[in-house]
């Protein structure tokens, strides 16, 4: 009788742990081991700049700004030197890699927190051996952050809105329905995206249907998709705006699936993954938002050295203020991109985002590139 | 109470509904409460609107609910033996993206690709059973470190690019593809005469073994009723699109997979060792075997569910596979009356599960309700039923003790 009650025990638990496991997998990354500080021995006179970056999960962090901030801090001053760390999603190893860092004589922390709010005591620390800090990409909250160098992401939903609220207008649709597929209700970003959306098209479009998408799971927003075509109707909305290319698939294969041309319906996207960039290029997506990682990692590698050689901020740049809680921040916040079919040449190809070898990957995407002039 | 009083009917009520009611009705609270709360959902959702009962919104569902319920037979199928296998979820995304790999980057066929994805998912199933087995591993530690390796394979073979488009192919028109009105008429014909072949010729086997079979008029009546089901169906899907593929391929395989479960010498065993797993031992079954095979059944139609959620998606990404899959698809069969702890529940429980699942996540998006609302429902729901379910056996379990 007790091994049979223990057994049960042990089912329930497994599955309990199964679920914390798999719901918590989706938002915090996949732990993969550390990778620790590969700082080198001292250099004497060298500049010292730390990257401390947060994951490994999304391809960004270790193929885009890992490499481009070095090469432009090697650029800037070849004698310099990057002590460079990932922190696989977790703010204690980060903590520790701040740390190290610091011992090892870091003149500037460019630090991409894991998490914004436990950040602020790597800032403290650094303060306290007067080590500026530039927040990359994510803003750290309620400390004495130097700068702020990211994208705009109020600005990001605005430019979604304008240009779909630009295509309607083109199309004679003004001032009729839309569906909006927003991100993830737990994403900050995923609001700020969602009100600038809101800003541009409240008033001048119909929300038929609104939703936030957990997980920014393209299966979600596909079956969200299905049922905004039923409660609306086949021929009851004009576009739908989706705030990212994976939720823009989705909703794409669900008018798919209904029998809805998606070329009769603008949608929106974001990240040009290179799945976008192909659909885009099929006309079944009509736009995206490129944010040029190689511009923000350029932006950070110039602060940084000129903070390190304390030589001020380049005159090149305009800086705004963001509050983090407890300072308004001085800010270099860079304008994302519009991607459409006739700018895909000129933005992600030309910056090598992508190259056209891997757009082209089947015939009817040949055939499509020709059309635009990509071969 | 009144489920006890259903019990015999049911046994009355033809051989098929006897097949299907026989093991539920041996403690469980039988299918017939969980027609009662699928009821009671779709009530309250066409209330709330009244396109949630339209043909559409029914094909609609269906086709959301195709990859989930195939996943959860496997699930069945393992939870029958008493063990648990946590990382379906992580081996439908990741035989996913090896087959959109296959065909997208290596221009592999896309059948080819499909069928690797499926072998795939068989040899993560025998790993499985194999360290279950040999090395007396709980299934559940297993299965989740195995998940985790899982998930970090598919991020590394998506690669930099992450998500995958399928183009048309034959993966994609697996849930594309509807069959035109009089073919499906005749799908359900052809079904109609096969649940008739099969109830005459178990109540002639009945009969030469010298058991009782209840009488002609009662069997004519029970496929009679299954008939009209069929019919029900093919009438209400030929008002939208069709009879979608994928619902036959979902049915075919819950048909396959009970008959092995309730008529076959394997399926018997299965029983046996989720029922005492000393006891079936001593009785000679080779468990270890039974177990092998149920884990590397779980994982194929593991990874069947993951190139049906594919094909729905016409794409692979991070995230396939990932999100509440795994939940969803373990809370239907329990939903429905399979047990946790091994030794009951049907393969039927897993379509029915997914129909209450998917009717409760289809009605709330039709609604458009808030994310808050959703999760908190959900988890209502699943909660509710789970204890109406868990209430109703213990109540038969006290009445048969007096």
């Amino acid at each position: 009788m007790h091994g049979r009650r223990a057994l049960r025990w042990f089912g329930a638990a497994a599955l309990v742990m199964g679920i914390v496991v798999t719901l918590g997998g989706c938002s915090s990354g996949t732990p993969t081991g550390s990778t620790g500080t590969t700082g080198t021995a001292p250099a004497a006179g060298g500049l010292k700049i730390a990257l401390l970056l947060p994951e490994t999960k999304t391809a960004r962090y270790e193929t885009q700004d890992r490499p481009l901030f070095e090469a432009k801090v090697k650029e800037l001053a070849p004698d310099a030197q990057i002590l460079y760390s990932n922190a696989n999603q977790d703010s204690a190893q980060q903590q520790s890699q701040a740390d190290a860092a610091l011992t090892n004589g870091a003149q500037v922390l460019v630090l991409d927190p894991v998490d914004s709010a436990a950040a602020a005591s790597i800032v403290t620390k650094a303060k306290a051996k007067n080590v500026p800090v530039i927040s990359y990409d994510r803003l750290i909250l309620n400390a004495p952050v130097d700068y702020y160098v990211s994208f705009d992401n109020e600005q990001v939903g605005k430019l979604q809105g304008q240009a779909l609220l630009d295509k309607i207008t083109k199309d004679g649709n003004a001032g009729k329905t839309i569906v909006m597929i927003n991100g993830a209700p737990t994403d900050n970003n995923a609001k700020l995206f969602k009100a600038g959306a809101h800003s541009i098209l409240d008033g001048k479009v119909k929300i038929g249907v609104e939703y936030d998408t957990p997980d920014w799971s393209p299966d979600k927003a596909q079956t969200e998709m299905d049922q905004a075509i039923t409660k609306l109707g086949k021929t009851g909305f004009v576009a739908v705006y989706c705030a990212n290319d994976g939720t823009c698939g989705g909703a794409i294969a669900a008018m798919k699936g209904a029998g809805i041309d998606p070329k009769t319906r603008p949608t929106t996207g974001q990240d040009a993954e290179l799945a976008g960039i192909q659909r885009i290029l099929l006309g079944e997506q009509f736009m995206t938002i490129y944010k040029a990682i190689k511009a923000e990692a350029n932006t950070a590698a110039e602060l940084a050295v000129a903070l390190g050689k304390g030589t001020g901020v380049p005159s090149s740049m305009t800086l705004s203020k963001v509050n983090n809680g407890q300072i308004d921040v001085p800010s270099v916040l860079l304008t994302p991109v519009p991607v459409t079919i006739d700018t895909i040449k000129t933005t992600v190809v030309a910056d090598g985002f992508w190259t056209t070898q891997q757009i082209l990957n089947t015939p009817a995407l040949i055939a499509a590139g020709k059309a635009v002039g990509l071969q | 109470m009144s489920d006890e009083r259903e019990t015999p009917t049911a046994h009355g009520a033809g051989p098929m509904i006897r097949e299907l009611g026989k093991k539920l009705a041996q403690g469980e609270a039988g299918p017939l409460l969980v027609l009662l709360m699928v009821a009671a959902i779709w009530t309250f959702f066409q209330f709330q609107n009244d396109r949630f009962l339209s043909p559409g919104n029914l094909t609609n569902l269906m086709l959301q609910q195709s990859a989930v319920a195939t996943i959860s037979i496997g699930i069945v199928l393992i939870l029958l033996l008493g063990e648990i296998d946590l990382s379906v979820g992580a081996v439908s995304g990741f035989c996913a993206s090896v087959m959109a790999v296959l065909i997208v980057n290596n221009h592999l066929p896309p059948e080819v690709a499909a069928l690797a994805a499926l072998g795939l998912g068989a040899f993560i199933g025998l790993f499985n059973g194999f360290m279950v087995t040999r090395f007396r591993i709980p299934s559940f530690v297993v299965t989740l470190a195995g998940s985790l390796t899982l998930v970090g394979l598919q991020l590394y073979v998506l690669g930099e690019t992450g998500t995958i488009n399928l183009a048309d192919n034959f993966v994609t028109r697996l849930t594309s593809t509807f069959f035109p009105p009089l073919i499906s008429w005749a799908v359900a014909g052809l079904a109609i005469v096969l649940t008739l072949a099969f109830a005459l010729a178990g109540r002639t086997r009945r009969a030469r073994a010298g058991l009782s079979v209840g009488p002609l008029w009662s069997l004519l009546v029970g496929v009679g009723v299954i008939a009209a089901s069929f019919a029900a169906l093919v009438a209400v899907v030929n008002q939208d699109r069709g009879l979608p593929l994928v619902m036959v391929i979902v049915i075919v395989l819950a048909l396959a997979f009970a008959y092995v479960t309730e008529r076959t010498r394997f399926g018997r065993h299965m029983f046996a060792v989720g029922g005492n797993a000393e006891a079936a031992r001593r009785a000679g079954i080779k468990i270890d075997h039974v177990r092998m095979l149920v884990f590397v059944l779980g994982s194929t139609l593991a990874a069947a569910g993951g190139v049906l959620a594919a094909s729905r998606l016409t794409a692979v990404n991070q995230s396939s596979g990932g999100s509440d899959l795994l939940l969803m698809a373990i809370a239907g069969p329990v939903i429905a009356g399979t047990s946790l702890f091994g030794g009951r529940g049907t393969v039927w429980s897993a379509i029915m599960g997914a129909v209450v699942i998917g009717s409760i996540a289809n009605g709330m998006d039709l609604l458009a309700y808030a994310s808050s609302v959703k999760f908190i429902v959900t988890g209502a729901v699943l909660i509710a039923a789970v204890t109406i379910e868990s209430v109703t056996r213990m109540r038969r379990r006290g009445t048969a003790a007096r």
